[in-house]
């Protein structure tokens, strides 16, 4: 069994599916969480100067959805054939992009613009992603096949984000989607990691 | 055996590492590339509403990195076993950051602001992103084991594409990077295909 230890700052961002892959595959790892001089000491040993990075077994890996991609590997969550860890991959492109496109949000220091963009976020970029992500999800609730993948948990991950950001009841009238965030969160390993787990700012 | 059916625009672009894998993998694929006009009746049909998309066996699969990923696998350039393919990941991930940027230089229509993209990716991002992945490659120029893995030939079309942007020696005291380039560039089938592609705008 390889020894995982992954290290963030001190928050959810772009750690936390790692986080909940680990929860749901029940897989022991070492929840490593740094800030200020510590990360100061530690950017120059990682391979791209970016936090999370996973050390597997004395290898480093880093960028999230690479760590994503293999625990899920690990927990047996990434596809069960090519084409299918192919459609999970494709999911969690599909986020990265509407996560590129609400970094400016995440960013804006002027409140008034902010809003605006907060506006713009609400009333067209997540309705129109959630529209395309609603006819990729099946009737069950799975991005992929017909159980739990990487790529739900992921969409479920992204939502905290947003919700993090904007109260609101984001996928109201998505039921596919819906039950998506129904299946990770009722995921054994995941529930109880949502229960447990640090409360953040981020 | 499988069929491959790649659509694209008439480029390089998104799709050329996918061209490039099938080339070094030997595999035959279908190199459908449209014109604009037949864009929009095609659009609605595809996954995320943009191209490349690549159908196999009656799947359409959308996401340029999960193609390309999904290309190595069968082409075995995909890396041995999870730790290598996450590493390859990793570097792919990091390669993908710097081409949205020259992407986005690409197409900004303010040439003043172009002008700033272009400054900003020469000046920075690319000596950045070239000092770490340096690092990253080994002396026989592989960023992974032994042998070339898709991360190489995307390191090698990222920089053809950024180098296209930001004239210059980019490699100049960067001996393992350099030998990345030699390795691809002389793969049978890679060799081939820059050889004979079409010759574009983009």
């Amino acid at each position: 069994m390889p020894s995982y230890k992954l290290t963030y700052f001190k928050g959810k961002g772009r750690a936390e599916l790692a986080r909940l892959l680990f929860a749901a595959g029940g897989i022991e790892y070492e929840d490593v969480r740094v800030e200020g001089e510590q990360w100061a000491e530690l950017k120059p040993k990682t391979p791209m100067g970016q936090l999370p990075i996973l050390e597997v077994d004395g290898t480093m890996i880093c960028q999230g959805k690479a760590i994503g991609r293999l625990i899920a590997k690990e927990a047996g969550m990434a596809g069960k054939t090519h084409l299918n860890q192919a459609r999970a991959d494709m999911i969690c492109d599909g986020l990265d992009d509407l996560g590129m496109k609400l970094m400016p949000l995440f960013t804006e220091k002027d409140e008034n613009k902010k809003e605006e963009m907060k506006k713009e976020m609400t009333e067209k970029t997540l309705p129109s992603f959630f529209d395309l992500f609603e006819k990729l999800a099946s009737a069950e609730g799975y991005f992929v096949g017909d159980s739990l993948t990487w790529a739900d948990v992921n969409f479920f991950a992204f939502l905290g984000v947003i919700s993090g950001f904007n109260q609101g009841d984001h996928l109201q009238g998505y039921v596919n989607l819906n039950k998506v965030m129904g299946n990770v969160s009722s995921n054994p390993g995941i529930a109880k990691w949502l229960k447990e787990r640090p409360v953040t700012q981020f | 055996m499988s069929s491959y059916k790649l659509t694209y625009f008439n480029g390089r672009g998104r799709a050329e590492t996918t061209r490039l894998l099938f080339a070094a993998g030997g595999i035959k694929y279908e190199d459908v590339r449209i014109e604009g006009a037949q864009w929009p009746a095609l659009k609605p049909n595809t996954p995320f509403g943009h191209l490349p998309i690549l159908e196999v066996d009656g799947v359409t699969l959308s996401e340029s990195a999960t193609i390309a990923r999904f290309v190595a696998k069968r082409a075995g350039l995909a890396g041995e076993g999870d730790v290598q393919q996450a590493r390859a990941d990793m570097v792919v991930d990091a390669v993908r950051d710097v081409f949205g940027k020259v992407a986005a230089a690409f197409f900004e229509k303010d040439e003043t602001k172009k002008g700033e993209l272009i400054k900003e990716l020469a000046e920075n991002t690319l000596p950045t992103f070239l000092n770490n992945v340096e690092k990253l490659a080994n002396p026989s120029g592989y960023f992974v084991g032994d042998s070339l893995t898709w991360s190489d030939i995307e390191f090698y079309y990222v920089l053809e594409a950024a180098g296209g942007m930001c004239p210059g020696d980019h490699l100049k005291d960067k001996p393992n990077l350099t030998k990345v380039v030699t390795n691809v560039k002389t793969n049978p089938g890679i060799a081939k295909w820059l050889e004979e592609r079409p010759q574009t705008t983009f």
